[in-house]
């Protein structure tokens, strides 16, 4: 850097300085563009045609007349070459229903034109007649292949399954048993609601199709639509816009609303814009995966010998991304335990509705919930604490894991637990509040494997990252995506302070498919932990290098040694790096209504280390309530393949006043491989607060549950059957 | 598909005039209707018929007193009879707890009981207070107890030529009052069940007993017959008449959705609320002591 | 023919002409190009398209444009080069109240209604003042302390 402009530049950004989100003013004051404020020239509008029944043989559509420069478009303008796919991991979701429905709000066609009214009415007039089947809609009926396998090659609905074991066989470790405590834990369907609905919209320059989206990943959109025209990769442009919130909703989904525009684009070439209403929304887009675990634990001498696990997830009518949604809940199905001997196998359920995808945890929380709220019944069956109980089988640094790699890195949680039995009285107030005394104190531990599983980024991913230096300008070119976590400010923080430069010298502009490099989705916690390592070591090159004058550094991803993986077996270290955490939550329940108020939370959680405090407490405060909300009160039925809740006043998640403020610690623990220590988080700490709270409530009520959410009709069943 | 006439009369004597004329849908707040009628973003709603926009009708906004009642415009906020220093209590409690604080500056109480939804929140107190509504036409006025107003689920007696323009409450004398919200969540949500219960404790004897409960059936439900059961019984008899009450307010309601908790929360709620009174309860607000 | 709307937006006269009976955030984002209201929900449950009308907060989508013939409406454009809306988005950014950032405009304007009519809330009235305004990102922390942020310092602005 020369000392003329040197004196002009701001100083440099050290890591740990305080600062302002580079993305918040422009927010705050409105300016930010999301693709629901974009107009484009000669503007279309589109909305999708959906199935009414959740599973039939479609005998025929019936179209009005559509006035000139409207559209129909559907699975026959799919051109010849191309295929009725989109490829998320498996490839098995239609761009559009054709001959079959699978689940109600199945795309079955787009109306496209210039005028909304028009559209809805021609919409309101499209009339398709379908020879109803029976559907299967929960887990169960999937089990019971209800209406007739999905998959009659099979005889079954299983769309994926997995199983892993450690130690000795477990009939033997059950025979050797005082007694095997045997539970069913069930976990609902969660909506993302993120504020801003799925959106996008498409267009043409130069020859090529060009979408706007609100999305987590451009590249994978990229990926799964091009197969649809049978074009190379690169005649499709994605650029990201701001996206209002995601939490893995915006993960895969963006392929169903851009893979069907893709084909309307095909044959209009005009701009044509899609955005939901939050009515669809809820009721037509991916949800968490209802989960039923049943666990059998074995118990000898007041100890546990033994976990036996078998995980149910419903997947909906595709598979998509959801085995490694399982394979996910099934390596988290140990929770941050040791047991000497288990075995955990995982089933993926085919059922009619809409197909389960990512959401924040991606698989994790189900299990955690499951196997920390499993515990909490096996302790006070036998008559011990059960933080105390939990506390004998605590992780270890060198510990055999589920899949029989190691635990890597020292775990923190004893210190954890300190500053959070410290800081909410918990010891105490346990003693205090006399089970069922109406006042309650919970807690639960949860940790969440940082990245892709196994060799997932080295073997799938490889992940590059690219910095391009303009004078005294540094332009970051990753695909990584900010929507709303803080990454483009967490990314620019590490360059500038691995460069030595300011942060206002640093440019991250929303990726553009034709202009950046592919660093992999913004999905399993591994952007901080994978893509800012790599921008930390583009910086380090680019550094050595600074005086060359302007030009480009770019890394790939590189996988330390050491660390075996066997996708095909599971076995080995599923995860190199675990964030931690410890939840602990206090309620006070109304003896006239159920009503559950919340009067405490704390929380610690070890991420290697926090790049920008301020945007992790946001983090956390911000996943431990959509965690209450998972818990306490998100309900969301699935009725007949038809989801009862359509929108956000019957679907309801926290506001201010239903959770109070939150007490914080975030715990270091550098991780070696991470930019600066730091590890993934943003996952983590969604992971066991909703368990915390059933705790709380099951002692502040004397009763147990053993399906969530709770609010107080439900509350009222479980006191029925426990008194 | 045909436009809808919308006329937006400036002044009483013209929304009547309209009203008469065209029998237009009336639009007060809007909170209900612009949902109801929503076709998405960027859409105009699609109403039925022709609409007649009242939002802006300034005499039919308000709140006043006489000795003996507290009046009400129709078009009186939420957020507004929250605020108010003479509405009463109960109403005050149900205002305070409808909807989202920015919904509370649009919605209406006319337009609230227009809607006649058992899950409303201003019908359940007024019921138990023998509130009128005053329904003029260019025919004249005319007062119906909300009670009778509201036949049914989303059914009203309001006549074709008629507009809600204010409710008329007799000023309440009540000793103790009683007031539950239940919703989805702790603020912003639709009613999951509410309860009102009142009563004028003289002398030690219960001169006046009174409760309503909403979203427990199809209309907001209060029986002068089981209050009769209390009316006029002796603190000490109250316990041993309770179980009667309760059985027969059990009869009162009707919830389709999650009867079990309805049914026995409404009865704890009551229960409570006797309980109190039969201690002797110091006059006013009766609740659990946080 | 439809009636004349006349309102006053962001300090200026409009005068409206088209269907009184469309969605006032659709005209306000449509016909004035003001997009920092946003549509979260469509039914007056989330407050993100919350506007202020006569010095009340309203949410914008369950308003038929018909209903505001003579009012005064500010949006979120009609504050942000305030003194008083710089305030609270200065200290919404300080103190990291925004992550998607799509309820935040609409956060905004309730808090500037909030702070209006009370100078030096306290935590409970603060929550209570954005009861109405869902965020699924923050869990509401970190906007609750940029309002205690935005009221200390702008003490001297929300007394007047």
């Amino acid at each position: 850097m020369s000392e003329v402009s040197a004196n002009k530049l701001k100083p440099a950004t050290k890591i740990n300085d305080r600062i302002v989100r580079v993305d918040a003013l422009q927010k705050a004051r409105g300016e930010a563009m999301y693709v629901c404020d974009m107009t484009l020239p000669d503007m279309q509008y589109a909305y999708m045609v959906r199935s009414t029944v959740p599973r039939g043989r479609i005998k025929a559509i019936h179209l009005p007349e559509f006035p000139e420069g409207y559209h129909f478009i559907s699975a026959g303008d799919i051109p010849a070459n191309g295929k009725n796919e989109l490829w998320m991991i498996a490839k098995d979701w239609r761009c559009f229903a054709d001959g079959y429905v699978l689940y109600v709000g199945e795309t079955i066609g787009l109306v496209v034109g210039p005028d909304r009214g028009v559209l809805k009415q021609l919409k309101a007039q499209i009339k398709v007649d379908y020879e109803e089947q029976t559907p299967a809609v929960t887990i169960d009926d999937g089990i019971n292949c209800v209406g007739g396998p999905m998959f009659p090659e099979k005889g079954s609905n299983v769309m994926c399954e997995l199983f892993c074991e450690k130690g000795r066989p477990m009939d033997e470790v059950f025979a050797e048993a005082d007694e095997v405590f045997e539970e069913t834990i069930e976990t609902p369907y969660q909506e993302h609601v993120h504020l801003e609905t799925n959106s996008a919209i498409a267009t043409m320059e130069d020859g090529k199709f060009v979408f706007y989206a609100s999305a987590q990943c451009p590249f994978y959109i990229r990926k799964s639509i091009a197969g649809l025209l049978d074009i190379p990769y690169d005649d499709i442009i994605v650029r990201q816009c701001t996206t209002g919130g995601a939490f893995g909703g915006k993960e895969h989904f963006p392929d169903v609303l851009c893979g069907a525009l893709l084909v309307a684009e095909n044959k209009i070439r005009k701009p044509i814009k899609m955005v939901f209403d939050r009515e669809e929304d809820t009721q037509f887009s991916v949800k968490r995966h209802p989960s039923k675990c049943i666990y059998k634990t074995a118990v000898k001498d007041g100890k546990i010998t033994g976990v036996w696990g078998h995980i149910y997830y419903n997947c909906g009518a595709y598979l998509a991304s959801s085995y490694v949604v399982l394979q996910r809940g099934v390596f988290h199905g140990n929770g941050v335990y040791t047991f000497d001997n288990t075995y955990l196998k995982g089933e993926g359920i085919g059922t009619n509705t809409f197909p389960t995808c990512a959401f924040r945890g991606f698989g994790a929380p189900q299990t955690l919930f499951a196997i920390e709220t499993h515990l909490n019944h096996l302790a006070r069956h036998l008559g011990v604490d059960p933080l105390a109980f939990k506390m004998q089988y605590l992780c270890k640094k060198g510990d055999e894991t589920t899949t029989n790699g190691h635990i890597i890195e020292e775990v923190k949680l004893p210190e954890m637990l300190e500053v959070v039995t410290k800081e909410s009285d918990y010891w105490r107030k346990v003693r205090e509040y006399k089970p069922g005394c109406g006042k309650g104190i919970g807690i639960a531990l949860y940790n969440h494997g940082g990245a892709f599983t196994g060799n997932g980024e080295q073997a799938i991913i490889k992940a590059h990252a690219r910095l391009v230096k303009t004078g005294e300008k540094v332009r970051i070119e990753v695909g990584s995506t900010e929507m709303g976590q803080g990454f483009k400010t967490t990314l620019r923080k590490i360059c500038a302070a691995t460069l030595g430069v300011n942060m206002d010298q640093i440019e991250y502009f929303n990726p553009d498919t034709a202009k950046v490099v592919d660093s992999g989705p913004t999905a399993a916690s591994r952007s901080t932990m994978i893509v800012g390592r790599l921008v930390e070591r583009a910086a380090l090159e680019m550094k050595e290098r600074w005086n060359e004058g302007d030009f480009t550094t770019e890394v790939e991803y590189e996988h330390p040694d050491g660390y075996p993986w066997d996708q095909s077996t599971f076995r080995g270290d599923a995860y190199l790096g675990y964030g931690w955490g410890v939840a602990c939550v206090e309620v006070e329940v109304d003896k006239l209504t159920n009503e559950v108020k919340t009067t405490g939370i704390w929380s610690s959680h070890e991420i290697g280390r926090a790049i920008d405090e301020l945007i992790v407490h946001g983090q956390i405060n911000g996943g431990i309530i959509q965690s209450l909300g998972y818990g306490a009160m998100e309900k969301l039925e699935n009725k007949k393949g038809y989801f009862r809740q359509k929108s956000m006043s019957d679907y309801v998640i926290p506001t201010s006043m239903d959770f109070p403020k939150q007490f914080y610690h975030i715990q270091e623990n550098p991780y070696p491989w991470g930019p600066y220590g730091a590890k993934g988080m943003g996952e983590l700490v969604f992971n066991g607060a909703s368990a915390a709270y059933v705790d709380a409530v099951e002692r502040a009520l004397n009763t147990k549950f053993t399906a969530i959410p709770i609010p107080p009709e439900d509350i009222e069943e479980a006191i029925k059957h426990v008194h | 598909m045909e436009k809808v006439k919308c006329f937006i009369p400036e002044t009483l004597e013209e929304a009547l005039r309209i009203r008469k004329e065209t029998g237009a849908t009336i639009l007060a707040g809007g909170s209900d209707l612009m949902v109801s009628n929503s076709m998405g973003a960027g859409i105009t709603p699609a109403f039925r018929g022709d609409v007649m926009i009242i939002t802006g009708l300034k005499e039919l906004k308000g709140i006043t007193e006489t000795a003996d009642t507290v009046e009400i415009g129709a078009l009186t906020t939420s957020a507004e009879i929250a605020g108010s220093p003479i509405a009463p209590e109960l109403l005050k409690d149900a205002a305070s707890r409808m909807g989202a604080i920015a919904l509370r500056n649009s919605a209406t109480i006319g337009g609230n009981i227009a809607n006649a939804s058992p899950k409303g929140d201003m019908p359940q107190p007024l019921i138990l207070m023998d509130a009128e509504v005053v329904l003029k036409s260019l025919d004249g006025e005319r007062r119906v107890l909300v009670d009778d107003f509201i036949i049914a689920h989303k059914k009203t007696e309001l006549r074709d030529d008629e507009i809600i323009t204010g409710i008329v409450i007799p000023k309440p004398q009540f000793t103790h009052i009683f007031y539950r919200k239940i919703g989805m969540r702790r603020a912003n949500a639709i009613s999951k069940l509410t309860l009102s219960a009142a009563a004028t404790v003289r002398d030690g004897v219960l001169a006046d007993f009174r409760a309503s409960s909403g979203a427990a059936g199809p209309k907001v439900a209060r029986s002068r017959k089981a209050e009769e059961i209390l009316i006029g019984r002796k603190l000490e008899e109250l316990s041993a008449c309770k179980e009667e009450f309760l059985d027969a307010w059990n009869g009162v309601i009707s919830p389709h959705a999650m009867p079990e908790y309805r049914r026995n929360t409404t009865r704890r709620m009551l229960a409570f609320f006797i309980d109190a009174l039969a201690a002797g309860h110091a006059p006013g607000r009766v609740d659990i002591e946080e | 023919m439809y009636t004349d709307v006349r309102f006053t937006l962001n300090g200026e006269q409009k005068l409206y002409r088209g269907d009184p009976l469309r969605r006032l955030l659709d005209v306000l984002r449509e016909d004035y190009g003001l997009t920092g209201s946003k549509e979260g929900c469509g039914e007056g449950e989330c407050g993100a398209c919350s506007i202020i009308k006569d010095g009340e907060l309203v949410t914008s989508c369950i308003i038929p444009v018909g209903a505001v013939n003579g009012c005064e409406l500010t949006t979120i454009e009609g504050i942000r080069d305030t003194e008083k809306g710089k305030c609270i988005i200065d200290a919404y950014a300080e103190g990291g109240a925004v992550q998607c950032g799509f309820c935040i405009p609409g956060m905004v304007m309730a808090t500037y209604v909030l702070l209006s009519k009370n100078a030096d809330p306290t935590e409970e009235e603060i929550r209570v003042g954005i009861s109405g305004n869902i965020c699924r990102c923050t869990g509401y922390d970190l906007i609750v302390e940029c309002i205690k942020l935005a009221a200390k310092k702008g003490a001297a602005l929300w007394r007047k």
